[in-house]
């Protein structure tokens, strides 16, 4: 086995930090589900069982808060793949020189340091004199408050839309030319191209994105906790990660009930694990591993 | 498209339209960072240094100074970077380049991992770095947003490296090289766009990373741009032109990066980097 | 410079899953040999090679260089310097760093680098362009930085695994040359792995010939060329290859459908009758045959004719030239320039 040493030390680094910050934490979390883990109990916890998945499902707005992940998931996940295309398309049907710099700009959302990018949505959405939005519209609001919805929406897919819109442009790239000239000699008009020639190839990217974005909206709550924390008013936004966050990690709330907070994470993160098995499933995995052909180390 | 239609004047215009609110968000961070006032997009008042009061003035409203975020936040993007970089690449190299036992179920995990959504873990991570003793400190946060991007890294970094030529590496073992040798002196050198891609994007990342310091972090001395710029959300009066400023100044390297090198961060990101 | 020692090869195999790329392999190389490892690709030449170098380890069997078995040894403690198809230089080092590297990784004085470099350099014309990169200069001048690199840590054991495939014609001709004019003057034992039977028989003092990971003969070029072991070795030595006739040895003759050519002293049984095309000739009372192709090659012309339904290739000098569909007669020469192969492909005269 000393042979295999090398690789060993090569590997362990990487290997030690994923033990610990991988694998340690799903188990950890769905141990911590089945504790009474709280600010009280923090030195001296004990096991309660199913307690915690029993409250969870006696809690009276769990099914606002159901509703509202599906709500988040299922409208960002539209704007996100939806405008993802329609900038693939747009850009792809410009000149190189413009389509580039569209691109590009859909970038600076997601590189952007998010509490810069959410404060700029606040400020846009603040009431007159200060708000863009309500100068525009005549109305001063805060609305933030009066539209909290459409604002979370747009701000998340504004993020978003890049993802879809980098992978489909691949896509489309990849379309060999022949295809678009055979489409233009027999007499297709640009719409026709795109409906016949580009969206039927794009079937594949734009299952993936979608496969992809629903689990990491289903996860990701960052933008909500910067820009309503789930707010205005009682539970208005607030999505079950985020939910989860609150009950074991927010100090706003008085007790941090760890346990329960953990039981929701839990729920995510089997989620999480048997999707993203699913994911190498079909994934053509078999063909990314090719033997090394160097036996010494 | 290969082929333009001819009324791509119109397309673009739509683009333009759709694009707006991106550049007028800017514009109006911009605006209100260097103005006294701005009602909608129109400046209304002188240039106002007041805004940047945080430059000189060492704490607002009993915060710690901005050179501290500051200093921190560059030790934390650096760090993760770095750590990162090196970390993936070593990992990287021998699951591409060498045979050992369970070699593809190792890939096979970290390509699960590469798509399973890492901020489900945070309340147990939580617990753990309590039980670590690292709670509360730069180093904490560092490893775990190192730790929590591993696989992309290992995996962006494997796809360079499977391109190397074995001829090349065979050379430099015959030549002399151990493996540790051809590592650092062949094979790193040679995968350097690698290394630049993972670099930018951990930088990118890092630098503006909210949720990990959030949590994990309570003292001031050891906040990030993030956290210091966050603060400020949280008061009831909000200082347009003060928060414009301070994020103007947290986003002025994102914003450089941004106009200097449009499309390389395209590349970077169009090679399949997770959103 | 130190001369070369001489290598062994004992019971050598290699097994990769459940194909057995070399097959049980006993080989010697004598000190200051060149020998040629000759084959299709796919029949283990490169896997033996690789297993020399170190890269490969052995499913069984032993290397020795010299008195010292070597195959437990990593790459660096063996003494040897290769040469690979796509030179593989490190595209990020110039010329210079190229050829130091493997002195720089033994940790040799930084004057002596510069100095044993420059020499090697110089020896191979190369020395004026060392600091450019190699992207920056022509295949054949990576040609020689490769094997600068190879020969600069004066190695007892010289590995060239395909050096000449990726040069121009041209260029190739005069490389093997001069290869061979620096093997023998530093007196390295070299192996030289092609699958250019040409390039083999011009350069080495023995060829290995390999086939499906078995070695198939190992002898000198000339014999090779005039007693082949085998069928196998018969048709891949030789350009155009033999002529291989598959029917019967009747004892004073050979029998193929309606060919029937008299042999003295043949032998019996079923087989196969080997002749090269440059031992046909066309004339009078031959074999009756129809040309099917004639095919220039510049000094000679290549025809392809029909003899009693067995298709021979017969080489000519220019000025012989036949019609393409015309009636020859094809002449077979005397029995010493045959070749007698039995059913299994064997060898079988004559002596």
């Amino acid at each position: 086995m000393r042979r295999y040493l090398t690789p060993f030390l090569f590997l362990s680094p990487a290997t030690l930090l994923i033990l610990l910050f991988f694998f340690t934490p799903v188990v950890a979390t769905i141990l911590l589900s089945f504790t009474d883990l709280s600010t009280t109990t923090f030195q001296n916890p004990s096991w309660v069982g199913l307690k915690n998945y029993q409250d969870l499902l006696a809690d009276p707005f769990l099914k606002k808060i159901f509703l509202n992940t599906a709500k988040y998931v299922a409208l960002t996940l539209a704007f996100n793949v939806g405008m993802g295309l329609l900038l693939a398309l747009l850009t792809s049907l410009v000149p190189e020189r413009y389509g580039d710099p569209f691109r590009a700009l859909w970038l600076l959302p997601r590189i952007l340091p998010p509490v810069v990018y959410v404060f700029i949505w606040q400020g846009l959405l603040a009431e007159a004199p200060m708000g863009l939005v309500s100068d525009l519209l005549g109305v001063s609001k805060n609305w933030l408050v009066a539209a909290p919805w459409t604002a979370v929406i747009l701000a998340n897919g504004f993020v978003g839309a890049s993802f879809g819109m980098l992978i489909f442009t691949s896509a489309i790239r990849a379309i060999p030319r022949e295809l678009f000239y055979a489409a233009a000699v027999d007499g297709a008009t640009t719409w026709q191209t795109v409906r016949k020639v580009v969206l039927p190839l794009l079937a594949w990217p734009i299952l993936f994105v979608t496969a992809y974005q629903t689990l990491s909206l289903l996860t990701s709550f960052e933008y909500i906790l910067l820009l309503t924390d789930g707010g205005p008013g009682f539970y208005t936004t607030e999505v079950w990660s985020l939910r989860a966050y609150h009950l074991a990690l927010s100090n706003y709330f008085g007790n941090v009930e760890f346990g329960l907070g953990a039981a929701m994470a839990a729920v995510l993160v089997v989620i999480g694990v048997v999707v993203s098995l699913f994911y190498l499933k079909i994934f053509n995995f078999k063909a990314l591993v090719s033997e090394p052909k160097i036996e010494v180390y | 498209m290969p082929l333009l239609p001819k009324n791509w004047p119109l397309w673009l215009l739509v683009l333009v339209l759709i694009t707006l609110p991106i550049g007028v968000g800017l514009l109006w961070l911009f605006l209100t960072a260097l103005f006294d006032q701005v009602h909608g997009l129109r400046p209304v008042g002188d240039f106002s240094p007041e805004n940047w009061r945080f430059f000189t003035e060492g704490s607002v409203g009993g915060r710690p100074s901005i050179w501290v975020a500051l200093k921190n936040s560059i030790l934390f993007a650096a760090a993760v970077a770095t750590l990162e970089v090196l970390i993936a690449s070593m990992a990287a190299y021998a699951i591409s380049r060498m045979k050992f036992p369970f070699r593809t179920p190792y890939l096979g995990m970290i390509l699960v991992l590469h798509a399973f959504p890492a901020v489900s873990l945070l309340i147990a991570i939580y617990y753990i770095l309590r039980v670590l003793g690292l709670f509360d400190t730069l180093i904490g946060v560092i490893l775990v947003k190192a730790s929590l991007e591993l696989p992309l890294g290992i995996w962006l970094m494997k796809g360079f490296f499977d391109q190397l030529s074995w001829d090349m590496e065979m050379a430099a073992l015959v030549d002399g090289a151990s493996r540790w040798t051809v590592f650092w002196k062949v094979a790193l050198p040679l995968v350097r766009p690698g290394i630049l891609a993972l670099g930018t994007f951990a930088l990118l990342s890092a630098w503006g990373e909210f949720i990990l310091p959030f949590t994990f972090i309570v003292s001031g001395k050891s906040w990030t741009l993030a956290l210091y710029m966050q603060s400020f959300m949280r008061e009831a009066f909000v200082d347009y032109g003060l928060m414009a400023a301070v994020g103007l100044f947290y986003a002025a390297p994102v914003l450089l990066l941004f106009l200097l090198g449009q499309r390389y961060l395209l590349n970077i990101y169009s090679g399949g980097v997770k959103g | 410079m130190k001369r070369g020692i001489p290598v062994r090869l004992e019971g050598l195999s290699k097994r990769f899953g459940r194909v057995e790329a070399v097959k049980r392999l006993d080989l010697e190389i004598g000190a200051g040999e060149l020998v040629a490892f000759l084959g299709p690709s796919g029949c283990g030449k490169t896997t033996t090679l690789l297993m020399i170098a170190g890269i490969y380890r052995p499913t069984t069997g032993a290397v020795y260089f010299g008195d010292r078995r070597v195959d437990p040894l990593h790459p660096r403690d063996r003494d040897v310097g290769m040469v690979f198809q796509s030179y593989a230089l490190y595209p990020h080092l110039t010329l210079f760093e190229n050829i130091a590297f493997p002195l720089r990784l033994k940790k040799v004085p930084d004057a002596e680098v510069r100095a044993r470099v420059q020499k090697t350099a110089d020896l191979l014309g190369i020395g004026h362009i060392l600091e450019r990169k190699p992207a920056q200069v022509s295949g054949g001048q990576q040609q020689r930085a490769a094997l600068a690199r190879a020969l600069v840590k004066e190695p007892q054991v010289l590995l060239l695994d395909e050096p000449l495939s990726n040069l121009d014609a041209q260029i190739r001709l005069s490389a093997r040359a001069e290869i061979r004019r620096l093997q023998q003057e530093l007196g390295v034992t070299a192996i030289l792995v092609t699958h250019d039977q040409a390039e083999a028989l011009a350069m080495a003092d023995r060829v290995a010939v390999f086939s499906m990971g078995e070695l198939q003969q190992y002898d000198t070029p000339e014999v090779l060329y005039h007693r082949p072991k085998n069928t196998f070795v018969a048709g891949f030595v030789g350009s155009p290859p033999m002529n291989l006739i598959e029917g019967t040895f009747t004892g004073d003759g050979f029998r193929s459908g309606e060919l029937r050519i008299p042999i003295p002293g043949a032998p019996t049984g079923k087989g196969w009758l080997g002749v090269r095309p440059e031992h046909l000739a066309l004339g009078e009372g031959g074999h009756p045959a129809r040309v099917l192709v004639v095919e220039p090659l510049g000094r000679e012309v290549l025809v392809v004719a029909e003899v009693a339904g067995v298709r021979l290739q017969v080489l000519l000098p220019e000025d012989r030239r036949p019609e393409p569909g015309g009636q020859v007669g094809v002449v077979f020469p005397e029995r010493a320039t045959l070749h007698f192969f039995d059913e299994t492909g064997r060898r079988i005269g004559p002596e």
